[in-house]
């Protein structure tokens, strides 16, 4: 349903799930999203690229645990009351694969406008401009839309 | 889950017939006087044109028709099925199929030129017929026998058209037979307002005058047999005119035909196809002679062949979801066990206790439904060796055992290019060529044995040949150079020949026609260690070589051994685990040498702390478990053996695919994830480690 909605959409509204990672907001395309769940015991994956450090366990299957503040340079921090896991389905190598990222904080599903894109700054960014697909501005606040397959590949 | 494409059924159900069709040629070539292979082929033949036409695919249709009618002089015992005559016949197969799957590749000409062929071999075997015809009984040599010939009385249903079953088609086939004389009976013909187009209303009268037996006409109305009604009785005295020669006839000659005496009546209403219709309008109810159409007409099957067993046809996925299904069910249970075990509350045991037994029955059977035969694949191969033997002029013996050993399906399909790989080599550089055989003292022709067999929860697939064996110290002379092994370190011929699976090993310039073997080897050894399993070689030099793989019952459940290292807990197939040891106190300290002493023999061990990087203290009692696949044993070093568990393989995604050591996960009673170790990856790791440690002795 997700999926019809955000095509319905797309035209110049995008639904996006904002979810927070150290200080700063990331608008998750909606339409990438089945569920988002509790923090669950995780399974270290010796071995693993940095980024993806472990897997766990839902609901029967077990898919890898992603942590985007590693690819963002921001700080682990420890889980807390609001910490979520966002499980989204991305194409990798035209297969669909389950991914869980841990958020710090999942604020709202909600939609930003795609006119208030913003290009993404050449300068003042420590980021690598292929993990962001744009920058939107929501309630007075710029949000990262982040470009998922890249960051994972 | 929506019904299934028709045009994916045909398809489907063709590449089956193409399987049946390929090996009764294939086998034709040994066993050229075989006629029930005849006869399998030329059902597979039959079914694929008539469905061919009833899905809509009419090239196919038109063309396996023609290919069927220079093949019924095969079935006829007219001519014998030479190895040209079979070649040409598997490239026909080739092109059907090629038209099936990939129409817009195939070009008309190509399809032309092997029907030119197929007559040409067809009717210039005339010297060949003639042979036989003296030789054996005559099938079509009608004025002279005993049995003149048929009297048949055709009723069919009247919906027999709408069923796509097409009575003059039958009738034409009938005709092939031998001369036919066709008479309608139109009594049952209604008046014009009450005649239902769709319906049939006329029966046939049909005197046919050959010495064919009565099974041969039971062929003909094979696929409608249940919808009409045929009465036969033998014909009394000969009244023939002088049949026209056979060959001439059965090529569909139009003017041979047309001298035939076949009149048939085609006043049937059959609005499915237009001509007929046109022509039952203009001459109905006159006799018109239908035999100089050699165009096939859609003859479409209602039913499907026979076979005993009643089998059904379930999509890939769906098994796979039910296994999914199963396996969640299998942790539930496990969870449930778990919980059971520790309470005191004596009926949930039992209760317990009873879902185990009937989850593990749940999980055999549907195990077993994902289960397919090993030698559904092994025809294939068999095209394959008679391609390269004709074109490397080396005569090879092919000879398959254990066809019916059962393997999982999704691991029969990836078996496939492994073996390619494996028979190509055996042929390619372990056969011998001729000259070279002969003046060794053996036979000319070489021989590759495809065998399958169970051992215990594997399954062993095996390539031998007798060809030369592997050249052992070219291989060496090989690793040396690209600095493999260092110049003279001490090697076991066993561990010079997995050079050969190392990567990059077996490229252009490393092989010759001298040194043989490598191709694409590591390719084989991956896709068989994806799949659990693993590849043991043994050859003698001058005999042969056998490759051995090792494989899996099922790629979905396995039995394994569930252990901790530091916080971590993972499973180790035990398929794999030989024994378990205490780590002595003297093995433990001496950190430069990771050998265990195990009843005399040296074993090298890992130290799994050290691989998963745990962090904490080590427990004071180390365990080793000693894995092994094929000859080489490695000791692994935990903190905790746990026991037994019934682990559902779940692979790891495509993130985590740059991990090598471990092949999967699965889900423990608590819900947690826990990896699978990958054991010939670990052996590869110590093996590797105990060859630095050899090279940097050596030097």
């Amino acid at each position: 349903m997700t999926e019809a909605l955000a095509a319905e959409h797309q035209v110049d509204a995008m639904q996006v799930v904002m979810i927070g990672l150290g200080e700063e907001k990331f608008a998750l395309d909606a339409g990438l999203v089945r569920e988002i769940i509790d923090p669950v015991p995780v399974t270290k994956v010796a071995g693993a690229r940095s980024f993806v450090p472990s897997v766990i366990n839902v609901r029967g299957n077990v898919i890898p645990l992603a942590d985007l503040r590693i690819r963002f340079g921001m700080p682990q921090l420890e889980d807390s009351a609001d910490t979520r896991i966002v499980v989204i389905e991305i194409e990798l190598d035209n297969e669909p694969v389950l991914v869980g990222v841990t958020a710090d904080k999942v604020y709202e599903v909600t939609e930003i406008s795609q006119t208030a894109v913003q290009q993404t700054p050449r300068v003042g960014m420590h980021w690598k401009p292929e993990f962001i697909r744009f920058i939107a501005k929501w309630r007075e606040e710029f949000v990262i839309v982040p470009n998922m397959e890249r960051i994972l590949n | 889950m929506s019904a299934m494409d028709p045009t994916e059924v045909f398809r489907q159900e063709a590449s089956e017939l193409f399987e049946v069709l390929e090996g009764a040629l294939l086998d034709l070539g040994q066993r050229p006087d075989d006629r029930e292979l005849v006869d399998s082929a030329f059902r597979a033949l039959h079914t694929i044109t008539g469905s061919g036409a009833m899905f809509g695919f009419d090239k196919v249709a038109s063309f396996t028709h023609e290919f069927e009618t220079a093949f019924d002089r095969v079935r006829k015992g007219e001519i014998r099925p030479t190895q040209e005559l079979i070649s040409v016949a598997l490239a026909a197969k080739d092109y059907i199929r090629a038209l099936i799957e990939n129409p817009q590749s195939t070009d008309d000409i190509i399809g032309e030129a092997i029907l030119d062929d197929l007559k040409r071999f067809v009717s210039s075997d005339q010297s060949a017929a003639a042979v036989v015809e003296v030789a054996g009984a005559p099938p079509l040599a009608p004025v002279e026998s005993k049995q003149a010939g048929w009297h048949l009385h055709l009723e069919f249903e009247s919906h027999i058209l709408r069923n796509g079953s097409n009575p003059l088609d039958l009738l034409e086939d009938l005709c092939k037979l031998g001369p036919c004389f066709v008479v309608p009976i139109t009594d049952g013909v209604p008046f014009l307002d009450e005649m239902e187009p769709e319906d049939c209303y006329l029966k046939w009268d049909v005197k046919l005058h050959a010495a064919c037996d009565k099974d041969a006409i039971d062929d003909v109305f094979m696929f409608v047999s249940d919808e009409m009604k045929l009465t036969l009785s033998p014909l009394e005295h000969v009244e023939v005119p002088a049949p026209a020669p056979p060959l001439q006839l059965l090529d569909e000659d139009p003017i041979a035909a047309a001298e035939m005496p076949a009149p048939v009546v085609e006043a049937v209403a059959v609005p499915v196809v237009e001509q007929p219709v046109a022509k039952a309008q203009s001459q109905s109810k006159t006799n018109v002679e239908v035999k100089a159409e050699p165009k096939p007409e859609p003859k479409a099957e209602a039913k499907r062949d026979e076979r005993g067993i009643a089998t059904v046809r379930v999509q890939a996925e769906r098994l796979d979801e039910l296994m999914d299904r199963v396996g969640e069910l299998v942790i539930a249970q496990a969870r449930l066990s778990q919980l059971a075990a520790s309470g005191s509350d004596l009926s949930i045991k039992m209760i317990a206790e009873g879902i185990e037994r009937r989850a593990s029955s749940l999980r055999d059977t549907t195990m077993g439904a994902r289960m397919g035969t090993v030698g559904s694949r092994f025809g294939r191969f068999r095209r394959l060796i008679h391609d390269l033997s004709r074109d490397l002029s080396k005569p090879v013996e092919f000879v398959t055992s254990g066809e019916d050993t059962e393997l999982d399906k999704t691991m029969i399909e990836c078996l496939a290019d492994p073996l390619v790989h494996l028979i190509r080599n055996a042929i390619d550089h372990g056969i011998e060529d001729t000259a070279t055989r002969a003046a060794n003292g053996k036979t000319e022709q070489g021989r590759i044995e495809l065998a399958a067999v169970h051992s215990g929860a594997q399954v062993l697939v095996t390539v031998k040949d007798n060809g030369g064996g592997l050249n052992t110290a070219r291989i060496r002379a090989k690793a040396e150079e690209q600095g493999l092994i260092a110049a003279g370190a001490v090697l076991t011929d066993h561990e010079i020949h997995q050079f050969l699976f190392h990567p990059g090993f077996s490229t252009a310039q490393t092989i010759s026609a001298l040194s043989g073997r490598g191709v694409g080897m590591d390719v084989v050894k991956r896709t068989i260690e994806n799949m659990r399993g693993t590849i043991d070689l043994s050859t003698r030099p001058g005999q042969g070589t056998t490759v051995t793989l090792r494989l899996p019952l099922t790629l979905a459940i396995i039995e394994g051994l569930l252990i901790r290292v530091g916080e971590g807990r993972y499973i180790i197939p035990l398929s794999a685990v030989e024994e378990c040891v205490e780590l002595t106190a003297e093995d433990e300290r001496s950190r430069g040498r990771n050998f265990l002493n195990v009843r005399g023999n040296l074993v090298p061990f890992l130290r799994l702390r050290e691989i998963m990087s745990s962090t904490g203290l080590p427990d004071r009692h180390q365990k080793t478990i000693i894995i092994s696949t094929g000859e080489t044993r490695v000791g692994l070093v935990v903190d905790q053996i746990i026991g037994n568990h019934q682990t559902v393989i779940k692979s790891l995604s495509k993130l985590h695919s740059d991990v090598t050591i471990f092949s999967g996960a699965t889900i423990l009673g608590d819900g947690t994830a826990a990896l699978i170790l990958d054991v010939a990856q670990l052996v590869a790791l110590a093996q590797s480690k105990v060859e630095k440690q050899h090279i940097s002795e050596a030097a």
